[in-house]
């Protein structure tokens, strides 16, 4: 009896020691909210305090119906964040155009303004209807170089407030399916800007390409390309005739090739950091649309500083095994230091995922 | 069945026994009461001019992102001192670095602590004249692979000072400083991380007066293929480094995974080292090794045979990887280790890795103070101008050359072929 009851109590012992180990280490513990006694820095705002100041939309502004010189922009296949609706607008100082390129961002002139709205629709199904604007985002073309500044929509929506530290807001909405959803969106704040909009040390847009720009535009009667309603508008100089004009797919046009899709996916959510310029330059990993090397696609490339990141896994894509591939493990993972992206999203993109996960699984046959 | 019930007691008490003194790892648990005060220190981050010193006070300060800094020049951020000042990234959910410095000229912390960042602790790139003083960075709790991966993190710097720091708790080093040029790394401790202080790729490299200790592995001196800059002209004296023996915790497919327990100093691939007057002692596997960096290739290419399944479909690069490197040299050459003190309270190799039972059935179960794995290039011999390593006067010293090349055929302990002097 005596020794079955040492037993037992090695045995539970034993089980103490080894269940003990993993306590989550990535809870937030709580924290008092404080003030300071004295400011920290002295700090002197030149920045136009609301979003209203600088006319770019008619009152009330939460319709974001466009002033003059304000016209409305579409990609083709533009970056998931957190399942939020953008409208996107470039304001263009008198008489300026827009230089088309071939290749890279469009040129744009001092004062030009890119103004990119991020809101969710109460319901999904009626996206022109109810919707709450969470924030709008500026990159303004000043001495040559672009300034990101960022406004969050106050709960009235009447106004947009300067804000450079960022902010969490709980957004509810009831998707295609009629599900309801909810996220906690992350404002970025004014640093994280420069994660994506890297070039070097510089500061670029994305968006305004030739390939996101060339599809329908959605405010013309007709089906009239963006491009040509651009020009003809007399606010883009330099087009080139179609043919010559290169064309990201669209990444949910079931009517176009997994693989082209997929690169298109990769290209607008992840080579704006994954390029020889951006902020992942040194992952070795390049996921431009046109890139053909494979292993830079990620194709059975080991990762170089990835850390935990890899999951254990050993190659960024697997053919056939989206279950084996990295890239995958860090798209589905909403871990801040596994993730990918880095940051814009804290919920995985299941639709760009099932894209991806066919594209790895084709990548074997195709062999 | 009495017999039985004792016999399988006895076994669990072993099972106690070891799980408590052999392989349990070790935790640091400060206390904290945290306060919030979020905001207004990431603004003074984000909007702070040009030549500002940022001043926080005492306390424990909670964050949910990463402070980062970019682009900017003399800015100094100062605490009330490393058991005063603490920000905590304990649970952050935005960011994977504590505190993130890019692109910045001079600039200097000092007398703070760093904890709990999801990813690095402190991470500083692309800077200029660096200066990390009086800065501790740890992961509480009980250590694990769940931590951070670099304590302090400046990676392609120039002109950098790391001193009077602490590091505690990093899955991969506490310290590490990987391709910056002109680095002093002094009055430093590391302990209870996987790497104790590491210099990788790094030129122009003095390394004085730290304590590292209780790490897997203690100070690393490394070159590693395919990166912007190559190490040599390392220099490391008057440290004491002791008892690294803690169970490895890095990540697995990491560089860092394959280290062994218990080895003090790994000095791989690179040129120029001058090792000397440091203290080395009580390591289970080795108290300092020359190694090239074709013996962790090796073991990478043997992780991936183990996984047959990937190997089936397409061939483990790490090889033909760094051989496409041509500017790479992956084996040391000019190292000289003199005026050393090596001891070694353990009279056993441990057995949980292949050098520990190499030394037990070839080195008459001695741990060995130097070791060199004397892997050379076709066409290189031993001791060419290329490849040398000198041994000077250590004291007593049991040295083992592995010829690891050769199956250990021309395994040996004569240091006699090494006792020459280089200038450095």
């Amino acid at each position: 009896m005596t020794h079955q009851r040492i037993l037992l109590i090695c045995l539970i012992f034993t089980c103490c020691l080894s269940c003990q180990d993993e306590a989550d280490k990535r809870i937030a513990p709580k924290a008092k909210k404080i003030a300071s006694v004295k400011p920290l820095i002295q700090h002197k705002n030149t920045e136009k305090e609301k979003l209203s100041d600088y006319g770019f939309f008619k009152l009330p502004l939460a319709n974001l119906e466009p002033t003059d010189q304000v016209v409305l922009y579409d990609l083709n296949t533009p970056l998931f964040s957190d399942y939020a609706f953008k409208k996107r607008f470039v304001y263009l100082p008198d008489s300026t155009k827009i230089s088309y390129k071939n290749k890279g961002v469009m040129d744009f002139e001092n004062g030009s303004v890119l103004i990119k709205n991020f809101y969710y629709p109460k319901d999904f199904r009626k996206p022109e209807q109810e919707k709450r604007i969470i924030e709008t985002r500026l990159l303004i073309k000043e001495n040559d170089a672009w300034k990101p500044l960022n406004y969050i929509w106050n709960e009235e929506q009447t106004e947009a407030i300067l804000n450079y530290v960022g902010k969490q807001e709980l957004v509810h909405w009831i998707d295609n399916e009629g599900t309801e959803k909810s996220v906690s969106y992350a404002v970025p704040n004014l640093n994280q800007c420069k994660n994506c909009h890297a070039k070097g040390k510089n500061i670029t847009p994305i968006g305004p390409t030739a390939a996101q720009w060339n599809k329908t535009y959605s405010l013309a009667l007709s089906d009239k390309n963006q491009l040509d309603y651009f020009y003809e508008k007399g606010i883009l100089e330099e087009l080139v005739e179609p043919a010559l004009r290169p064309k990201l797919p669209v990444w949910n046009d079931a009517l176009l090739p997994v693989d082209h899709r997929a690169k298109a996916y990769l290209d607008a959510n992840c080579a704006h950091c994954h390029n020889l310029e951006g902020s992942a330059k040194n992952s070795g990993l390049y996921l431009s649309y046109n890139q053909t090397d494979s292993r830079k696609r990620g194709i059975y490339k080991p990762p170089i500083a990835a850390g935990k990141g890899s999951g254990d896994f050993i190659y960024d894509i697997v053919p056939g095994h989206p279950e084996e591939s990295i890239l995958i493990y860090r798209m589905k993972s909403n871990d801040p230091s596994i993730r990918m992206p880095e940051i814009g999203r804290s919920v995985a993109h299941t639709e760009g995922l099932n894209l991806l996960e066919r594209y790895i699984k084709e990548l074997a046959q195709n062999k | 069945m009495k017999k039985i019930i004792l016999i399988l007691g006895g076994a669990l008490l072993l099972l106690v026994l070891y799980k408590t003194v052999g392989s349990s790892l070790p935790e640091y648990n400060p206390e904290r009461s945290y306060v919030d005060l979020e905001t207004e220190i990431l603004e003074a981050f984000i909007l702070a001019k040009d030549s500002t010193t940022i001043e926080l006070s005492e306390g424990h300060f909670l964050f949910s992102q990463s402070l980062s800094m970019d682009g900017k020049k003399h800015i100094t951020i100062k605490g009330k001192g490393m058991d005063k000042t603490v920000l905590s990234f304990k649970g952050q959910t935005k960011g994977a670095e504590g505190i993130l410095i890019t692109n910045c000229n001079y600039f200097t912390i000092e007398d703070l602590t760093i904890e709990d960042a999801a990813g690095d602790n402190l991470k500083i790139s692309e800077s200029k004249n660096v200066t990390i003083r009086n800065v501790r960075t740890a992961w509480t709790g009980t250590i694990s692979t769940q931590n951070g991966a670099y304590g302090i993190y400046p990676v392609l710097t120039k002109n950098l000072l790391i001193e009077g720091c602490e590091a505690i708790g990093a899955s991969d080093a506490g310290i590490y400083v990987g391709q910056s040029k002109n680095v002093v790394v002094r009055n430093n401790r590391a302990f209870y991380n996987v790497a104790g202080i590491e210099s990788e790729n790094s030129t122009g490299v003095e390394i004085y007066e730290n304590d590292i200790y209780e790490n897997t592995s203690g100070l690393l001196i490394f070159n590693l293929p395919k990166l912007t800059l190559y190490g040599k002209n390392v220099t490391a004296y008057n440290n004491r480094i002791y008892n690294n023996n803690i169970e490895n915790f890095g990540v697995k497919g990491s560089i860092i995974s394959g280290v062994p327990k218990g080895t003090g100093v790994i000095i791989m691939a690179t040129q120029n080292v001058d090792f000397y007057n440091n203290t080395v002692e009580d390591h289970v596997t080795n108290n300092l090794s020359v190694v090239s960096y074709l013996v962790f290739a090796a073991e990478e290419e043997a992780e991936a045979i183990i996984n047959q399944s990937i190997q089936d479909r397409g061939i483990r690069a790490v090889e033909s990887d760094y051989e496409s490197d041509t500017a790479y040299n992956p084996y040391p050459g000019n190292v000289s280790i003199h005026s050393n003190v090596f001891k070694n309270k353990f009279w056993f190799p441990t057995l949980s890795n292949e050098y520990g039972w190499l030394m037990l059935f070839k080195n008459k179960a001695t741990i060995p103070d130097i070791v060199y794995d004397g892997i050379l290039p076709d066409g290189a011999s031993l001791q060419d101008d290329e490849h040398k390593i000198c041994i000077g006067d250590n004291g007593t010293f049991n040295f083992v050359f592995m010829d690891a090349a050769h199956d250990f055929d021309a395994f040996s302990n004569d240091v006699s072929p090494y006792t020459c002097t280089i200038a450095l």
